[in-house]
């Protein structure tokens, strides 16, 4: 996970929301196709693939997709 | 096994690199995937956990409708899911699990921790969708989010009661609610978590809680024995496999209180009660016997050579033998096919000190040179199953790839070097698991076996009929008992060519029917001169003001073609007379299994009154009513037969 192009790729391959650059600080509810269990799911990946524990908290509350990336980035 | 296998490692039926879930999220990407549906079996095919988890996540986006409409012959399952938390994630474990076996999943997915108010309301959601399977996920945060602080294991024991009192309300009344007969409600036991047991600090407490928690599982086990319409899944040999019950964080902060790894986990545990519903049971395993049932090769190391009781990998070959031997005492057929020299392995069958498995096991033992898909066709042409009923299972990557190719309803297990292994292959998709057995399960393979000895007794005549005259067929057809609802249920959900209407029924709904003063449940037994061949068939009817309405027969597909069917329809037409009824309708609902009997009903004097492409209606105004063909023998007890 090098940069948020990557988050946006895994969201577009895996969860198969066809989602760009510009959708990043849209309101996650806003998302076409978005569910609640999509941040669950989330939090595995993004543990998965930095191989760093996030704070599920920070994810549930993060109100769009450049925020989560924020919290992975920012450790 | 075949020598070529062991010469060139390089298997040209599989394609080289790891298979990744890519080729069928390509097809999702471009919208595609619901019109190449029929592909995704195959993309399934071979496909580690993690990537069919992401196949799962696209299969469970597209609309089951939209699938069904492109490809009407794909079969479907209704699936309510409801339970205490967030559950949404079993979903698609549940979709790409039944996707391997061509199953199209229709969910329906209850509200947050709504499964007391759903199950008990006969309007509920989940009732509604009229499902086949209702899914209730129990997991310990129902009793342990009751529990005070400061708490003792007493406290435990009081909350889990009340809370069982309420699940076992709960599953008499799924048994006589509106899914009455037609679905199956599936339980779990609870995991018991260390971050309980870990909060009372002596080891006396610890164990009161422990011997109170397996209570709660073993009340909960118990169910299904008290309801038929209940199955109770064993979680205990899922997280033996050290598979992590509970995220602590995911529970407490999305209430998703069973982790998506054992959520999945449980849906593979379902997937074979989904299949078994659906008729979609395996009867049939047949075996490759070089490197599957012993080590070695046979044509070159000989008797003396292979490995099987002694050293390593002979425990190993024997302890696979020793799972293979029990599940063919439960009713699965168990048969080799093998590139060997006949004579050779007759002798390790019958003369081997250390085989466990022995010639009388296998309802037929094919050793020859020819491809496996041919003899794998035979044997089922020989048996009377249905290629659909077969699991093969072989080390072998290439001729398991042909099999794959050329039978592609054959259900192929992916055996490798490591004997060790095999019984975990063979065992992990519950290929063979029933609701429930019936005497004439464990009694199946000694029936085959008589079988082949009929055949060859067959060989002796001239003629069909003198044959038949001398193999004295004796038919008991009489109201069905309650005790022989199990064996009828299953004939319904097991039986695809002599099934007239293809209704299934499960053991409930023929209870049901045995029971009701408007419905008539026949069954047939047979015996010949080699034996009683047991409960083979079943006449259901409905009876109307002045028409008896037959809405299926089923004969087993080892009676077939010997006057049985023929003298059951003769009887049911008598009985219709003697009754006082003006005339007997019949239906045939076309599968893709039952042409053979499309016939049936016109050639015993039944004419054709309504019918589409699907179902037709005949009706038989009993004018006239043939006597029984004269070689068989209509009796009236069991002990005749």
């Amino acid at each position: 996970m090098n940069n948020i192009r990557d988050l946006i790729g895994l969201v577009r391959d895996e969860l198969g929301l066809m989602i760009t650059l510009d959708d990043i600080e849209r309101e996650l509810d806003e998302l076409p196709g978005w569910d609640s269990m999509h941040l669950l799911w989330l939090v595995t990946q993004l543990e998965q693939r930095t191989g760093r524990s996030v704070t599920v908290i920070d994810v549930l509350e993060a109100p769009n997709l450049e925020s989560i990336y924020g919290l992975v980035a920012s450790h | 096994m075949n020598l070529t296998s062991v010469a060139d490692p390089i298997d040209p039926a599989t394609p080289p690199g790891p298979r990744t879930a890519d080729p069928l999220l390509g097809l999702a990407r471009e919208g595609r995937l619901a019109a190449q549906y029929p592909q995704v079996r195959e993309l399934l095919t071979g496909l580690p956990e993690l990537e069919l988890q992401r196949a799962g996540r696209a299969l469970a986006r597209l609309d089951p409708d939209q699938v069904s409409r492109q490809h009407p012959a794909v079969p479907s399952v209704t699936v309510a899911v409801t339970g205490h938390g967030t559950l949404s994630s079993v979903i698609p474990a549940l979709t790409v699990q039944l996707a391997r076996h061509g199953i199209l999943l229709r969910p329906v997915l209850g509200d947050f921790d709504g499964y007391v108010f759903e199950l008990s309301d006969p309007a509920s959601q989940i009732y509604r969708c009229r499902p086949d399977l209702v899914l209730c996920l129990l997991d310990p945060s129902i009793v342990f989010d009751e529990i005070p602080v400061p708490w003792r294991p007493e406290d435990v024991e009081r909350v889990a009661a009340a809370r069982l009192q309420v699940i076992e309300g709960l599953a008499s009344r799924f048994q006589d609610g509106p899914a009455r007969g037609r679905a199956t409600l599936v339980l779990n036991t609870m995991p018991l978590l260390r971050e309980y047991t870990g909060q009372l600090i002596d080891h006396l407490s610890r164990a009161r809680l422990g011997v109170i928690w397996r209570e709660v599982n073993i009340r909960l086990l118990r169910l299904a024995a008290q309801n038929p319409a209940v199955v109770v899944l064993d979680l205990d040999p899922v997280l033996a496999d050290g598979v992590p019950a509970s995220d602590g964080r995911l529970s407490l902060y999305a209430k998703a209180h069973l982790t998506a790894e054992l959520l999945s986990r449980y849906a593979q545990q379902v997937t074979p009660l989904v299949r078994q519903h659906l008729g979609h049971s395996r009867k049939a395993l047949v075996l490759d016997l070089d490197e599957t049932l012993w080590g070695g090769v046979l044509g070159e190391d000989g008797m003396d050579g292979i490995e099987v009781g002694d050293g390593y990998r002979g425990e190993a070959f024997v302890s696979f033998q020793r799972v293979v031997k029990q599940l063919g005492s439960q009713g699965v057929v168990l048969a080799a096919v093998s590139k060997n020299e006949p004579e050779l392995v007759a002798a390790v069958l019958r003369e081997h000190p250390r085989m466990v498995l022995r010639e009388e096991d296998f309802v037929q033992v094919i050793a020859n040179w020819q491809p496996k898909h041919e003899n794998l066709r035979r044997l089922a042409e020989s048996l009377g199953l249905g290629l659909d009923s077969f699991v093969f299972a072989d080390d072998s990557a290439y001729e398991r790839g042909l099999v794959r190719q050329e039978l592609p309803a054959v259900a192929v297990v992916d055996l490798d070097r490591e004997p060790a292994s095999h019984r975990q292959n063979l065992l992990q998709e519950g290929w063979f698991d029933a609701l429930e057995l019936t005497e004439e399960d464990r009694e199946r393979s000694a029936r085959y076996r008589v079988e082949a000895e009929r055949q060859s007794f067959l060989d002796r005549f001239d003629s069909i009929a003198e044959y038949l005259r001398a193999l004295n067929v004796r038919v008991r057809i009489a109201a069905a008992t309650e005790a022989e609802a199990a064996r009828v249920s299953q004939l319904t959900l097991r039986t695809n060519q002599f099934n007239l209407t293809a209704r299934r029924l499960q053991p409930p709904e023929v209870q049901a029917l045995i029971k009701d003063p408007a419905a008539l449940v026949l069954a047939v037994h047979t015996g010949d001169r080699f034996g009683r061949n047991g409960l083979v068939g079943a006449v259901l009817i409905r009876r109307e003001a002045t028409a008896f309405r037959i809405e299926n027969f089923l004969l087993s597909c080892r009676v077939f073609s010997r006057g049985i069917e023929e003298a059951c329809l003769l009887s049911v037409l008598r009985l219709a007379r003697e009754t006082g009824v003006q005339q007997v309708l019949a239906d045939y609902r076309r599968t893709p299994r039952n042409h053979r009997v499309a016939d049936f009903y016109p050639r015993h004097g039944f004419v054709r009154v309504t019918g589409d492409e699907q179902v037709t209606t005949f009706r038989h105004e009993l004018a006239e009513v043939a006597p029984a063909p004269d070689h068989v023998h209509l009796v009236e007890s069991l002990e005749e037969l």
